[in-house]
Formats: structure tokens, sequence, C-alpha cells
């Protein structure tokens, strides 16, 4: 079985997206997949690493997207890729017969700088809907909030903190690699808060403002 | 009243009936003697957000990137009524509308609030505000409907709008769909 990962942070490797994703795909590739991973945004820049996209989208099993909450959906560059990869399969899928395998996954990973988990629920149903419109089996998402508690590193080296986001990372790893989908217990572990929210939101705030001022920098009136 | 219309569609054929529903969107504001911003981000220089924040931390207000999104930001600040119109895009917004409201961050102050019982930010320039937004797609698919409506509204309580509205146009009843729009545009300019 083969899993594809993309991300589809502008941060690329230093991206919560990046650590969540590349987590699930280390754990798949310990139950024995091949893994494959690809940014949306460098795709769209360059022919050579579009074909290598398609190519892995068209051979994988599972195709795992991971990214961050954007304007309460995707990133820009996300939905174009996304949509390239659409309308790619669109087309090749009139091959008779389908060469790639006979069904293939599509499984999301999304996370917000705000708190609450619910403020991504539309971006996963987006993702389901492109799972439709691309002729992928919805194998269903992983949402929460706080992304920006989860940081950059990779999750092998997380604190206690993050405990639940490991543990609902392992189930759905386990999960996909035996055949099956996400299950809803790792989405809902998934979903737990972090800490307070409020404590996020005064944290957060606080992080901020200490850049502001450090960098000694002035709201101006208007637009400039 | 100022009237920002973002025609989000692509430049290309695929774009024709977003151009119709636009062009219809811009006709009523000018009949109405509002002043209107017109601007088409697929055919504008706009690079993708690269997610630095120095838009709210280093020089706050203005984006890292000098280019054509100065010009979006500046009428979106300045607009009383927004009209956003997109192909749907698996039940969201398309590339192009998608990479302008990507770069409107500055608009933004970094802060963390709760706004209607959600976390939210604050608005760097404040301002009673409506946002109408326009989708289109070939045929109709309610499930993509469902969720381009819900996204519309989670948009219009970031920039704490009195009012929104969403409509989608499918591409067979296009020509009916003028007057439509037409009712939409004047519910936000009456609430405004
Ligand atoms: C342009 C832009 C728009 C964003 N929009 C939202 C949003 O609507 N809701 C939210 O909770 N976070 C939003 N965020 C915050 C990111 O989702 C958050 O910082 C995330 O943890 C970044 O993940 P990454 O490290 O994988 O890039 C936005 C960030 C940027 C740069």
């Amino acid at each position: 079985m083969k899993a594809l990962l993309i991300v589809g942070s502008p941060r690329g490797q230093a991206s919560a997206s990046r650590a969540l994703g590349g987590y699930l795909l280390r754990r798949l590739r310990a139950s024995g997949l091949d893994v494959e991973e690809a940014a949306a945004g460098a795709v769209l820049g360059s022919p050579e690493r579009r074909h290598a996209l398609y190519k892995a989208s068209d051979e994988a099993d599972i195709v795992i997207v991971s990214f961050p909450l954007y304007v309460d959906q995707l990133p820009a560059p996300l939905v174009q890729a996304l949509e390239l990869l659409a309308e790619r399969r669109r087309g090749a899928m009139g091959l008779t017969p389908w060469p790639g395998p006979f069904e293939q996954k599509l499984a999301a990973i999304v996370q917000s700088g705000f708190p609450e988990t619910s403020q991504n629920l539309v971006a996963v149903d987006i993702m389901r809907q492109f799972a439709k419109e691309a002729g992928f089996r919805w194998a269903g998402g992983l949402a929460l909030g706080m992304g920006g508690a989860v940081g950059r590193r990779p999750l092998e080296k997380a604190g206690g903190r993050l405990r639940n986001v490991v543990k609902a990372l392992d189930i759905a790893a386990a999960s996909l690699a035996a055949g099956g989908d996400i299950p809803d217990g790792a989405a809902a572990l998934m979903a737990r808060p972090l800490m307070p929210f409020w404590l996020y939101r005064a944290a957060a705030t606080w992080g901020f403002r200490r850049r502001i001022r450090k960098n000694g920098a002035r709201t101006p009136r208007r637009p400039t | 009243m100022n009237v920002l219309i973002l025609d989000g569609g692509p430049r290309d054929g695929r774009g024709a009936a977003c151009r119709v529903v636009a062009a219809a969107a811009a006709d009523w504001a000018r009949r109405r003697g509002h002043a209107v911003a017109f601007l088409s981000p697929d055919g504008m220089a706009l690079e993708p957000c690269r997610s630095c924040f120095a838009c709210w931390v280093k020089h706050p207000g203005a984006c890292a990137i000098r280019d054509d999104a100065e010009a979006i930001v500046r009428a979106a600040a300045a607009a009383d009524l927004m009209v956003w119109i997109t192909p749907v895009t698996f039940g969201g917004y398309g590339p192009a509308l998608k990479r302008a409201l990507d770069r409107v961050l500055p608009i933004l102050l970094p802060d963390f609030i709760v706004r209607r019982r959600e976390t939210r930010h604050p608005l760097r320039y404040v301002r009673r505000r409506a946002l109408v937004v326009l989708g289109t797609r070939p045929d109709p698919d309610p499930e993509a409907e469902r969720i381009f409506h819900r996204l519309v509204a989670r948009n219009a309580l970031n920039w704490d709008s009195v009012h929104s509205a969403s409509h989608v146009v499918t591409e067979r009843d296009e020509s009916g769909s003028a007057g439509r729009v037409e009712d939409l545009l004047r519910a936000a300019e009456e609430a405004l």
C-alpha cells in the first residue's frame, strides 16, 4: 500500500501541518506502507513537481491532506493544487481500465489558530466535497483548534500536553494501515482542547503584543 | 456608499459566469450612485500569503510583499459593502478570490477576542460593513451549496458585518439571476 501526504501550509517543513501530517506518515511507514510527500505551493511553481504529484496521487491508496485554516477554509495554493488534481483525475479516470488502485481514500488534517475545533468543520466538509468531486473515497478528517500550541517539531518529541493529539494520530494510522477509515474516536480525541480557551487567547494575544513591542512597531490609522 | 466588487473568477472561459454576475452587481451599484471599486484578482499581480505575520508585528497594517494586494486591502478597508464573486470550488471559494482574501490579513489586529461566542480578531479599521458573496456552479449541488453558505456566514463574522448574504447562481439559470442578485444587494444597502 502507498500513502501520499500533501502539506498545505506555506511554511512547509516548519509548520504545524507538517508536524501533524509527517507524524501520521511515519506511523504508516512503520506499518509497512510506502510513503511520499508533496507541498501544495511547490507543486504550482514547477511542472516537474506537478507531474510527480499526479503520478503519486494516481498510485496512492491513501492521500492525506494536512493544512492550516486560512479565512475559514483552505489556503489559496492548496485550493489551486486540489483543483488541478481534480481536473487531472476527472480526465485520467476516463481511461479504461483505470490504472490506479481500485479504491483510493482521502483523509484530511486541519488545524486553526483559533482555539475552537469547531471553527475547522467547514474546511473538513470542503475536503469531503473535494474527495467526492475528485473520485476519492472519504476516509474522514481530524480537526483541532489551538494550532499555535502544536509547534513545528516532530511530534515524537512532543510533551504531555499533546498526548491526545499523538494518540489520535496513532489510532488513525493503525486503522488506515489496516484498510479502515479514521475512527470517530480518533477525531474526538484530536478535537479535545489542549488548554482552556481563555488561557490560549490570553497567551496568544500576549505573544503577538510582545513581538510588536520588541519590533517597536506601531499601527497606522489608515491602510498603507 | 463605497462598494467593492471582487470578481474572483478565472480570466479564461471558465470565469464567464462570474463575469456576468460581477457586471450585474457593478451595474446595480453604479445605477444607485455608489462609488464602485471593481477588482479581478486573477488578472492582478498577487503572490500567495507567506504566513510571516509581518503585517501584524513588524509594520502593522502593511504586507511584507509589495504587489497588487495593497490595492485590495485599501479598497476593502474603505468598503461599506463588499461583493465577492467566485466559482464554488468544492463548496469553498476558487483560487483567485482565495488568494486575495488570504492577503487581506493586514486588515485584522492580532488580539484574540470573543465575538458572538467564538474567538476572532478585532478589525484594524472599524466600519459598518455588509458582505454579499455570490457563487457560480455549472449545475446545482445541494451539498456544495450548503458548505458555501456556512462558509460565507463564518467570513461575515470575521468582518463583524452588520449584514451578510450568499447565493449560488447555476450557469443554466444565469439569465434569471440578475434580479435575484439585485434583491440581495438592495437588502444589504438597506441594512447599512
Ligand atoms: C492568511 C491567514 C489566514 C488565517 N485564517 C485563520 C482563520 O480563519 N481561522 C483560524 O483559526 N486561524 C487562521 N489562521 C491561523 C493559522 O491557521 C494558524 O496559525 C495555523 O496554526 C498555522 O499552521 P501551519 O504552521 O501549518 O502553517 C490564518 C493564518 C493566516 C496566515
